[in-house]
């Protein structure tokens, strides 16, 4: 049972990933819009009021938020283009493989993104953050494994809409608010070395937001699947 | 009788109900207004506390309950539980306006702001964007199955997120705290104001409810409509 | 009298919350209306 749901899984990434691969479009489209939202950030402030420390925990967020609805939107947008959604039902794939496929296909696509963006952030902002780099990368990987379980869960119903673009969005962001707002507040207390201690409440906030959203989403997932 | 006729019956009653309620509001309003007195540090402003508070409740009321009849959505299937969903989402939002424009306005004179980003502000706020969000969707889908199903999950989603919001807020303060400060309403009320208070919560309560039952008797008429139409489109 | 002198936003604020109720729920009324003649 297992070894079907992980086969099922894993068969669903790799089809997403390699689609997404051969054109590249969605992920340089969200590799470039990354570049510009950080450098737009970084010049649209009072660089004498707001050092840039002030402004990097913000900018990073806001750039990985929008770089992600970009490419949550091309994840069932494929399927849409060629009703290859109801293709796939009628394989013996289960709701929750289907969902846990699009999720690593997801989180690979955005974590990708987020590592080609980290350099750059560093680049732009001269922000001290090798020795923090890994409960940096913990707090950046745990943020986005809620943003997607949830983002996924949505793209998959607004899909079938119109104006999926602008309806994801509108629909997702207050979600965000919890993972967003704690990876904020647990970057710039990274990058501030700060003791652990300060960390761990926003750090309990976002594991029980993950906790509780992705399940929630597996749940869910099943109830979006029309026959 | 049909199901028809028990809409337009319950059209009816929710009718009464709103009527009654909304003389209940004016009672409220005369008396907020003439018959309750001004807060000595406070002003006249600080009687809007007897309409806001009252139509934040319901606002909050009306989306437990929409979040709570998508779950019964989901888990039994039956329109019904979607209809007055809906309905509940559609007065929410009506709510929710008096809400968001009655606070401010009491904010500003009181607090000295308009708007500040509290726990509980932020959390009624993303409630009414998320009301938004939801009556968004359902005009987006046309077919019954899909929406009733895909809106459900959104109530469902939305129940469990605005607890979230609001514990993340209230931290995000805690440790920040805001450089504005604020009175609180005072550590108990006189008898009073207490009861043009409660007056106007049953009030607001007794609207939000006869509000529903118009709005899910509409819904179940354009269900019914929609089915003749279906119907006669085959022959 | 002692008290600040805001009752312009108390006025607002009243009228906005009425305005807003009563336009509600007549057009409700007549949307329910337009089903009732059939």
């Amino acid at each position: 049972m297992a070894g079907n749901l992980l086969t099922a899984t894993a068969a669903i990434a790799r089809k997403d990933l390699k689609v997404e691969w051969r054109t590249k479009t969605a992920f340089m489209s969200s590799l470039v819009f990354a570049v510009l939202v950080l450098a737009v950030l970084y010049f649209a402030r009072d660089k004498t009021s707001v050092g840039d420390f002030d402004i990097a925990p913000g900018a990073l967020w806001v750039t990985f938020t929008f770089a992600g609805m970009l490419g949550l939107n091309r994840a069932f947008l494929l399927e849409r283009e060629n009703r290859a959604l109801d293709g796939l039902r009628l394989t013996p794939v289960t709701p929750t493989a289907l969902f846990l496929g699009k999720v690593i296909g997801n989180l690979i696509f955005l974590g990708v993104v987020e590592l080609v963006s980290l350099p750059l952030f560093i680049l732009f902002y001269d922000v001290p953050i090798w020795r923090q780099l890994p409960i940096l990368l913990a707090v950046v990987a745990l943020a986005t494994v809620g943003y997607v379980a949830v983002g996924t869960l949505l793209s998959a119903m607004v899909v079938r809409t119109r104006f999926s673009e602008v309806m994801l969005p509108v629909l997702l962001l207050p979600f965000l608010v919890p993972p967003i707002v704690s990876a904020v507040q647990l970057t710039w207390r990274i990058l501030a070395l700060r003791p652990l201690s300060e960390l761990t409440g926003w750090l309990s906030l976002l594991a029980a937001f993950d906790v509780i959203f992705f399940t929630l989403s597996l749940l869910l997932f099943e109830a979006i699947l029309i026959e | 009788m049909t199901r028809r006729e028990r809409a337009l019956q319950t059209a009816r009653r929710g009718g009464l109900v709103t009527v009654i309620a909304l003389v209940g509001l004016a009672v409220v309003y005369v008396r907020a207004i003439a018959f309750t007195p001004i807060e000595r540090t406070q002003g006249p402003a600080q009687k809007i506390f007897y309409v806001h508070a009252p139509i934040a409740w319901a606002t909050m009321l009306a989306f437990a309950v929409t979040g709570l009849l998508s779950l019964l959505y989901l888990t039994m299937r039956d329109r019904k539980f979607d209809l007055m969903a809906a309905a509940s989402a559609e007065v929410g939002t009506a709510l929710g306006i008096a809400m968001l424009t009655t606070g401010p306005l009491w904010a500003k004179p009181i607090w000295g702001t308009f708007w500040t980003w509290d726990a509980r502000l932020t959390s009624t706020l993303f409630t009414f964007l998320l009301f938004v969000g939801y009556l968004v969707l359902r005009g987006a889908l046309s077919d019954f199955e899909v929406r009733a199903r895909f809106s459900a999950v959104l109530g469902v989603m939305a129940l469990v997120l605005v607890p979230f919001i609001h514990v993340t807020v209230y931290w995000f303060r805690t440790l920040h705290p805001d450089p504005v400060v604020m009175k609180p309403e005072g550590p108990s009320l006189p008898a009073v104001m207490l009861t043009t208070l409660l007056t106007s919560l049953i009030v607001c309560t007794v609207l939000y409810i006869g509000l529903v039952m118009q709005r899910y008797a509409l819904a179940v008429l354009e269900d019914v409509r929609e089915e003749e139409e279906a119907g006669d489109g085959i022959s | 009298m002692g008290y600040p002198e805001n009752s312009g936003y108390m006025v607002a604020a009243y009228t906005i919350a009425a305005v807003v109720v009563l336009v509600y729920s007549v057009t409700l009324y007549f949307r329910v209306r337009r089903y009732r003649d059939r």
